[in-house]
């Protein structure tokens, strides 16, 4: 019965026309084998291009390592970013699963972050300092929730294209941050003024900057976990995601998967402001994110989606920023190679499959 | 069969993987002789004319044109032959008129430009040869789909071919059309060339073919001439086994209320305004109504507007007495309303997940394989167990992917989940379609099961062998109207076929 005809017919209407990220295609051991591929192809071109710095790629490499790793210190650094990243990560995973293209992780991290700093400053001098900041991170959450509501409130209600409305929202939210860094709460530096140190999360590891940010963003890895093997929202936005006609057709409220997906991505990318303020920067920065909204889209792809995988997938490109700042402290090669290496990287995935995009079309 | 074969191909093997696909297949077709190749889905037809075809390339196996081995390693080769392929899906330029699409592949584009004229010109000629009636400067798009399928076989004609292979030619035609087909292939038949046409429909076999090949699990079965056998032999051979009468239906409670009533309803399809148009029908508990139609005469519209996904302008739907008019498929469900949509892999599946999750998509959807926001999965996965057992799913295995199960299996994971809902009303769709005949019997008594449980299914198929064996009623639409309506007992095959071409009997 197996027996493959050659053509087969056809699906009259399948959905077609926006690529979804699948990982049904090869075995877990080939996709690290790709990965690995995509790696080395990535240190080849990047030692070709130290190499045309004039520089020694073999120490340019020992410096990106120890930036990365070499010390207790640095691999706290890189736990931090990893931790904006994973939940970064996670704003453009859920939503992807539910067929969305959620690109504005940017904005819902940015809008997250003038929720933090605004609440953080504003809440009553005498406020006990844990219940301060507990208020913040749930305000920064619903903030970041509320920034990833509109784009699908848009697209359930008047099936305005995602991409855009995510994307320009971006924009909107980092204005807001730099107006509260210029007139909300100015200081001398480019920077709003700093959170008071009773009001920071608390450093969990002597000797490095890691602090209960780290833990936040693992608690947020869990509670994805959860959402999506357990809860009946996280099967229906699989389901969505998968096919939203026949969805819709078994009865899911589809507008209402599409508000929610978008919604809890946003939350996860509030929560990465509230870290940032929090538990990095100890005040709204301007800059502060190095594109770290962005950069979720590709972690979430690398991580073909899953929210566990999201953890090796974040330190990683964690790493490659972080080895990028020793590169340029230890040999004096501009940090801007560092970016064209993590653009290098994403591009290679593709090009290795380890990023595949998908037509529905194509399943058969 | 004294003459030399036209085409002789012996021992044919070809694998994928580890499965065959043939198996030391044997085929002989003659001159002039019409070959019907018969089987189940995923018997080997395809892969077989695929090879002479020279799209495939065979494992092991001789090839023979008349007193010649041949190898082909393309199309182009076979072609080059006189051998030519009707797909089931054209290879035509949309965009193209008929002339153009003729001559594309033998001219070179700049003829196509400057040679017009010339071109329309041998082309109609070649159509009047062939004594086909075409617009040689009609669009391909503006073509309605016997007629396209005329030209794909001008095509064929025009650049020589001697031996014309067709793919399912009748799978999206009514019966008018089918006949016109038929003729025009028998007349070929005499004018000397051979046709080899593929099909799982036994009543086709009787009327064209010269002989048949049965296939069966990628060997030959049985190589028949005409007169040796029935639709009965052939059933047989294809399946290996009898399969036995469908139950007569069982009368409708015309007399009680309706299950399903539709007044006249107003459907828009995009830009094309009223695609249905003012249709009114009730139905009844015990009921089978049969929709009847050539393809794109509002059935799909229909099918979306009472599976809710599609708008109502005008009208009303009530399901077991609840105006349900312009709801959302959630209400209908609720209502007591299951739809088996035609697109299965579209609007059926989703094809990534598992059977379990296929088969409770609608149990997590109403919440009743959920409990405070989480989904039972234990109970989901028993319960998918009960379905996949009692519907004979095969693999029987709650975790595997949809898109692993061959078609009729894939069917009936539908079939499990939309019945398993325990709906007062089932929409089917053209249920059968593209099933093989085990597959498709068994889709047609669990429809009639349904009926008998006092039920009620609204049947919108192609296939008229389909509605005639199961309907109690069939209605007729005609550019989104009624045209006719009638008990099966009251109705044959002619009378339908002229009420799906357009003309009303005077019955009506």
């Amino acid at each position: 019965m197996a027996t493959p005809e050659l053509v087969q017919p056809a699906p009259e209407e399948t959905p077609r026309g926006v690529p979804s990220v699948v990982a049904t295609v090869g075995s877990r051991r080939a996709a690290l084998l790709r990965l690995l591929a995509s790696l080395v192809a990535t240190m080849a071109i990047f030692s070709a291009l130290i190499v045309a710095l004039g520089e020694n790629p073999i120490d340019a490499f020992d410096a990106f390592w120890s930036g990365a790793f070499g010390n207790k210190f640095n691999v706290g650094q890189t736990l931090m970013i990893a931790s904006l990243l994973a939940c970064t990560g996670l704003a453009a995973a859920i939503p992807f699963q539910a067929h969305l293209w959620n690109v504005g992780g940017e904005g819902q991290l940015w809008f997250g972050a003038f929720a933090s700093i605004s609440l953080i400053l504003i809440l009553p001098d005498g406020m006990e300092g844990w219940l301060a900041i507990t208020i913040t991170v749930i305000g920064s959450i619903v903030a970041g929730a509320f920034w990833g509501f509109i784009p699908g409130i848009l697209k359930a209600t008047v099936n305005a294209n995602e991409v855009i409305t995510s994307l320009m929202l971006v924009f909107i939210a980092i204005a807001l941050g730099d107006y509260a860094i210029s007139k909300l709460f100015p200081s001398q530096s480019n920077s709003t003024e700093s959170v008071p140190f009773d009001r920071l999360l608390p450093n969990i590891w002597e000797g490095t900057l890691v602090t209960a940010g780290a833990l936040l963003a693992l608690g947020a890895i869990i509670v994805a976990i959860v959402l999506m093997a357990g809860t009946s929202l996280g099967f229906q936005i699989r389901a969505v995601g998968l096919n939203s006609n026949t969805a819709r057709i078994s009865g899911m409220r589809t507008g209402r998967v599409t508000v929610a997906a978008f919604a809890i991505g946003g939350a996860f990318g509030g929560l990465a402001g509230a870290i940032a303020v929090l538990g990095i920067n100890s005040a709204l920065v301007a800059g502060f994110s190095a594109n770290f909204g962005f950069l979720g889209i590709a972690v979430a792809l690398v991580a073909r989606l899953k929210p566990w995988w999201i953890v090796p997938s974040a330190l990683l490109f964690a790493a490659l920023r972080t080895g990028s700042s020793g590169l340029q402290a230890q040999t004096g090669i501009s940090s801007t190679v560092g970016e064209i290496l993590v653009t290098v990287f994403v591009i290679l995935l593709l090009a290795f499959g380890v990023i595949r995009l998908r037509y529905a079309e194509a399943t058969q | 069969m004294a003459s030399v074969p036209a085409v002789r191909m012996t021992g044919i093997t070809k694998a994928y993987g580890a499965t065959v696909a043939n198996d030391g297949v044997d085929f002989e077709l003659a001159p002039g002789e019409i070959h019907v190749l018969l089987g189940e889905n995923g018997a080997g037809k395809t892969t077989l004319m695929g090879i002479l075809f020279g799209m495939v390339i065979p494992n092991a196996g001789e090839v023979r044109l008349g007193d010649e081995t041949v190898s082909f390693n393309s199309p182009q080769d076979a072609l080059e032959r006189g051998i030519g392929m009707v797909h089931q899906h054209f290879m035509l330029v949309q965009d193209f008129t008929v002339a153009e699409n003729v001559v594309l592949g033998s001219v070179s584009p700049f003829d196509l430009i400057f040679r017009r004229a010339e071109i329309e010109r041998t082309v109609a000629d070649a159509a009047e040869r062939f004594e086909m009636d075409l617009d040689v400067g009609a669009r391909i798009r503006d073509l309605p789909i016997d007629t396209q399928q005329r030209v794909e076989i001008l095509k064929l004609l025009y650049r020589g071919a001697r031996i014309l292979i067709l793919d399912e030619p009748t799978s999206s035609l009514g019966p008018a059309q089918i006949a016109s087909l038929f003729a025009g292939l028998k007349q070929l038949s005499d004018s000397g060339h051979s046709v080899v046409m593929v099909t799982h429909k036994l009543n086709e076999v009787m009327e064209l073919a010269d002989r048949v090949t049965v296939l069966k699990g990628g060997r030959k079965a049985t190589t028949v001439s005409k007169g040796e056998f029935d639709e009965r032999s052939l059933a047989r051979a294809m399946t290996g086994h009898d399969l036995p009468e469908l139950p007569p239906p069982v009368p409708a409670a015309m007399d009680r209320e309706p299950l399903l009533r539709v007044r006249d309803l107003v459907v828009h399809a995009g830009a094309r305004l009223h695609a249905v148009h003012g249709v009114s029908f009730d139905l009844h508990p015990g009921e089978i109504l049969g929709v009847a139609g050539v393809e794109g005469n509002g059935q799909r519209e229909l099918l979306d507007a009472l599976a809710g996904v599609r708008g109502v302008e005008e009208g009303s739907v009530e399901v077991g007495g609840r105006d349900v008019t312009g709801a959302s498929p959630r209400q209908l469900r609720d209502a007591g309303l299951s739809v088996i949509h035609e697109d299965r892999h579209g609007w059926g599946l989703v094809l990534d997940m598992t059977l379990a999750d296929n088969l409770g998509l609608a149990d997590v959807a109403t919440g009743a394989a959920t409990s405070r926001g989480f989904v039972r999965r234990r109970r989901l996965k028993a319960r998918a167990r009960e379905l996949l057992q009692e519907y004979d799913i095969r693999p029987a295995n709650p975790d595997a992917l949809a898109l692993s199960l061959s078609g009729g299996n894939q069917q009936k994971v539908v079939l499990a989940r939309e019945l398993g809902c325990d709906p007062s009303v089932l929409i089917a769709a053209n249920p059968a379609s593209g099933l093989d005949v085990g597959a498709a019997d068994y889709v047609h008594r669990r429809l009639l099961d349904v009926a008998a449980q006092e039920r009620a299914v609204l049947l919108i198929s192609h296939d008229l062998d389909e509605l005639l064996n199961l309907s109690d009623r069939i209605l007729v639409l005609h550019r989104g109207k009624i045209l006719y309506q009638a008990p099966v007992r009251e109705l044959s095959m002619d009378v339908l076929a002229m009420a799906m071409a357009g003309s009303a009997p005077e019955a009506a």
